[in-house]
């Protein structure tokens, strides 16, 4: 890594298109030099005017972000001699209990309405890769008709009635049974239904976070978590995934350092990447969590959708001190219109859960919760599995064939072997911004990747969707994506030649 | 410093007094007065399997899929007929969002409106769980008196100038829990002064429909020239609670900040559902249903109010609600309708106290009962116990209330 410290700059970049404030863009990017080493104690940060003339912003805006370093006690810094690098406190002191509620709110911070847009219809001759949905042609809608059919006779009154609050007690027990499967062995008083794996974020953001609290998120990671923790003011810090998932090996700097409220993280296929974390992974993140008191939220929403490689054990299957917390759902599995997800965890952070959830919506419609508890119990859902993978996996290899060519104009991407996504990235010459103009006039859309990080290091990548397209859509829009990038690309040349800047990038 | 946190957090969030009510009444041998439910036999189970299982077979996985966090559009339209037929109000679909039942309006208004130690206006009583949605983001709370008219408009105005709240939270129509019903002159009041003051009014019309007698009135919202008015109304009591369907009606620029909370909170509200209630509105006459679950909670009303004339004390008063589901109790000074439910629950009769329903300063000789949930037998039944142990707990606790009642 070069060393920053030359650098009038400290190698910041600012993107003026994003979501995130400048000041945060800058308090974020010496966060993770300082995190990550790079920027050494003692280090002095330059003088503010100066920074702030080398990136081209307000003095204050530099202010804004020295302040909230200083208040995370990453730096120092007093009138007249600067601002420096503070050395890492030699012991973190450790908190009571990994599940204690926080005071709450705060909410005035309202993010962008970018998940909306993307879940309007769109225009039918766009290929779309950008959304995250279960093939439509395959959802099971006449096993579902055929249960709705039968409950009444089943059910009775009850179903058109108020349910309590912790779910329909007979699908907590299935979700029990389809839980221990996975090898958690959850008692029903461990399982909050929620509507859908959103709204079970956004329950524990509001039990156990408040404003101001750090949270660890995997750089990048999926959008409608984002919107979450910034609607919460948390202060994200991204940690860097690769092939194997959560780079784990980088958090234990950042664990002396900062002590964060939560880590959440998509251990298995992850959105955006695919990434599945590796077993060993897993067993030092759960080591690191215990030792420094660490809560982990764990999303487990592709897990059923593997293609190949061997079945990993859960973050929750793993855990065996309380540490975690896992929100699902059987939007991707089963269709995301009945709006049935879950919580699962230890039964005193699903009672606190239980208890804010019942001032939010009561309780998850009841009909739905019947209907997939049928689904459940009658291993319907199981048989739907076994039908649904083969077929995605035939689409994801379509894709990756389709990609194929792709890599010449120095495209690369991902090989997931779960999931529902294929994570791309762009050669340099060919700005996101630009690819996404081009996209339009060609007819095809995608997921651009500054959406999924938490600290905007992710503008140069794309998400592609493979389940919702038959093949021969796939291959459509990757003709389309083709063409857009080699549009993309000679417009950037062309502007190059003319002196023209598209980004106000330093 | 976590303890602080703790304490804090909890004073908001607790399992609430109500709730722990319902819990005893729960049991099958208890009458009970306590919940606010709806009757079951009302509800269309049978027809709206039929019409869920005709849903997918037609219109197949389009019902299943995501959809737009504002709604779905054709139930947007119906609202919007209904209520410019019925409310007195001029909304378009651009005006109406979906949500999963009234308590999620609620609790996207917190999250809309409230930081910590902003002033809420509310009625003296108001509905409890409102406050529980509103409590996250700890607000302050300030009460405005009310009469058998509504809210009382004297003094308001001073204190406007004062100490204007961020927001006001109100149950014009058949409150809960008193029963009461603003009179038109009241409302038009109310609202010229929200309008002079620009304070942003949360209409709560969770029993707007469930009229038994003729009385005139009319949505706050055709008051409403700032468009200052947000109302929130549900299907819950008019077709089936168990679907989690209701809707907020706001001005396009406030309604755009409940859409992006909306969107973080659950992405949606259960296409699926939405599109059934649609479709069971279309498939049957409305009005008709509404009917008979008018009829039949004015029977309810009836055995209630003949009951209580019948059976309590002399020196107690009580609402004689043109709708909604509620009676509200004032008992003599005195009485502690705490000590009271004790006495009832052994009898076997349960209501709820009506402390709870005061933000600021609760009268503990005040009691909500239910009368929706009861066939008229039972309903005299229950009411005979409970005026029994009222008279007992006066005779026991407060010789000096059953003296002065009596005279």
């Amino acid at each position: 890594m070069a060393d920053l410290s030359h650098n009038p700059t400290l190698g910041l970049r600012l993107d003026r298109g994003m979501e995130v404030p400048l000041f945060r863009q800058i308090s974020q990017g010496i966060r993770r030099g300082i995190l990550a080493g790079e920027l050494k104690a003692g280090l002095h940060l330059p003088p503010e005017r100066l920074l702030a003339r080398a990136l081209g912003v307000n003095r204050s805006t530099v202010l804004s972000a020295y302040r909230e370093l200083k208040d995370e006690g990453l730096v120092e810094g007093h009138v007249g001699r600067g601002t420096w690098v503070l050395p890492s406190p030699s012991t973190t002191p450790q908190p009571p209990s990994a599940w204690q509620p926080s005071p709450g709110p705060r909410l005035s911070a309202i993010s962008d309405p970018l998940i909306r847009d993307l879940l309007d219809s769109e225009n039918p001759d766009t290929v779309s890769f950008a959304l995250g949905v279960p093939a439509p042609e395959l959802v099971p809608v006449q096993s579902l008709a055929e249960i709705l059919a039968r409950l009444p006779a089943e059910v009775g009154n009850e179903l058109a009635l108020h349910s309590p609050t912790e779910g329909v007690p007979a699908l907590r027990e299935a979700l029990a049974g389809y839980l221990e499967e996975r090898g958690i062995p959850a008692l029903p008083r461990e399982v909050l239904i929620t509507a859908g794996s959103q709204q079970g974020l956004d329950l524990v953001a509001r039990v156990f976070l408040a404003a101001e609290d750090t949270v660890l998120v995997e750089e990048p990671t999926y959008l409608g978590a984002l919107q979450v923790f910034r609607r919460a003011g948390v202060r994200l810090v991204g940690v860097p995934v690769d092939e194997e998932g959560l780079q784990v090996e980088t958090l234990e700097p950042i664990l002396a350092r900062v002590r964060p409220r939560l880590l959440y993280t998509q251990p298995t296929f992850q959105n955006p990447t695919g990434a599945q974390m590796s077993l060993p992974r897993r067993k030092r993140l759960l080591e690191l969590a215990g030792r420094h008191q660490l809560p982990i939220l764990e999303e487990d929403v592709y897990g059923d959708i593997r293609y190949e490689g061997p079945t990993l054990p859960s973050l929750r299957a793993l855990d065996s001190s309380g540490q975690v917390l896992q929100v699902g759902s059987f939007s991707k599995t089963l269709c995301p219109g009945l709006r049935i997800g879950w919580l699962n965890g230890p039964a005193s952070a699903i009672r606190q859960l239980a208890v804010a959830r019942q001032t939010v919506d009561l309780h998850t419609a009841t009909m739905n919760q019947w209907v997939v508890q049928r689904f459940l119990s009658e291993g319907l859902l199981t048989r739907h599995v076994e039908k649904i993978r083969p077929e995605y996996a035939a689409r994801r290899n379509a894709l990756l064939e389709a990609l194929a060519p792709l890599a010449r104009l120095g495209l690369s991407w991902t090989r997931p072997q779960g999931g529902y996504y294929v994570w791309c990235r762009l050669p340099d010459d060919i700005p996101l911004p630009r690819l996404a103009a081009e996209a339009a006039r060609e007819g095809v859309a995608f997921l651009p990747g500054t959406v999924c990080s938490a600290d905007g290091s992710t503008t140069r990548h794309l998400r592609l969707n493979f389940t919702a397209l038959p093949p021969e859509r796939l291959r459509e829009g990757v003709a389309r994506l083709f063409r857009a990038l080699q549009a993309a690309r000679s417009q950037h040349r062309e502007g190059k030649i003319q002196g023209e800047t598209h980004q106000p990038l330093i | 410093m976590n303890q602080d946190r703790f304490a804090r957090r909890m004073a908001g969030m607790s399992t609430s007094e109500v709730r722990e009510i319902l819990k005893v009444t729960e049991r099958p041998e208890i009458l009970s007065f306590a919940g606010g439910l709806p009757a079951p036999e009302l509800f269309p189970t049978e027809e709206l399997a039929v019409q869920a299982r005709a849903l997918l077979e037609e219109e197949g996985v389009r019902a299943l899929q995501y959809a737009p966090t504002e709604g779905y559009l054709p139930l947007r339209e119906w609202i919007c007929e209904r209520m410019n037929t019925v409310w007195g109000t001029q909304v378009t679909s651009s005006e109406i969002l979906i949500t999963s039942g009234s308590q999620q309006g609620l609790d996207l208004t917190a999250k809309v409106f409230l930081d910590e130690g902003d002033l809420v206006w509310c009625e003296s009583p108001t509905y409890l769980a409102a406050l529980g949605a509103f409590n996250v983001a700890m607000p302050r709370y300030e009460e405005m008196a009310t009469d058998q008219d509504g809210v009382i408009l004297d003094g308001l105005e001073e204190r406007l100038k004062k100490t204007p709240p961020k927001m006001v939270y109100v149950i014009p129509t058949f409150q809960n829990p008193s029963g009461r019903t603003w009179s038109m002159e009241r409302r038009r009041g109310f609202m010229e002064l929200m309008t002079k003051y620009e304070i942003p009014v949360i209409e709560d019309n969770a029993y707007y429909e469930v009229r038994f007698d003729e009385v005139e009135y009319c949505s706050l919202k055709s008051f409403d020239p700032k468009g200052l008015v947000i109302s929130l109304a549900s299907f819950s009591k008019v077709l089936c609670p168990g679907l989690r369907v209701a809707w907020v009606a706001a001005a396009p620029e406030v309604l755009s900040r409940y859409i992006i909370v909306k969107q973080s909170t659950d992405l949606q509200t259960s296409n699926f559902n939405q599109m059934l209630v649609y479709r069971f509105l279309k498939a049957y006459d409305f009005d008709q249903r509404l009917g008979r679950i008018r009829d039949t909670y004015r029977v309810r009303r009836d055995a209630m109010v003949a009951a209580l004339e019948e059976e309590l004390p002399v020196g107690m008063d009580f609402t004689r609600p043109a709708g909604g589901m509620f009676v509200w109790l004032e008992m003599p000074e005195g009485v502690d309708a705490h000590a009271l439910l004790q006495r009832c629950l052994k009898a076997f009769v349960a209501f709820v106290p009506g402390f709870a329903f005061y933000p600021e300063k609760g009268r503990r000789n005040t009691a909500r009962l239910n009368f929706s949930n009861l066939p008229p037998e039972k309903i005299r039944q229950g009411v005979r116990a409970f005026a029994r142990c009222l008279a007992e707990e006066m005779e026991a606790r407060q010789p000096q209330a059953a003296l002065s009642a009596g005279k």
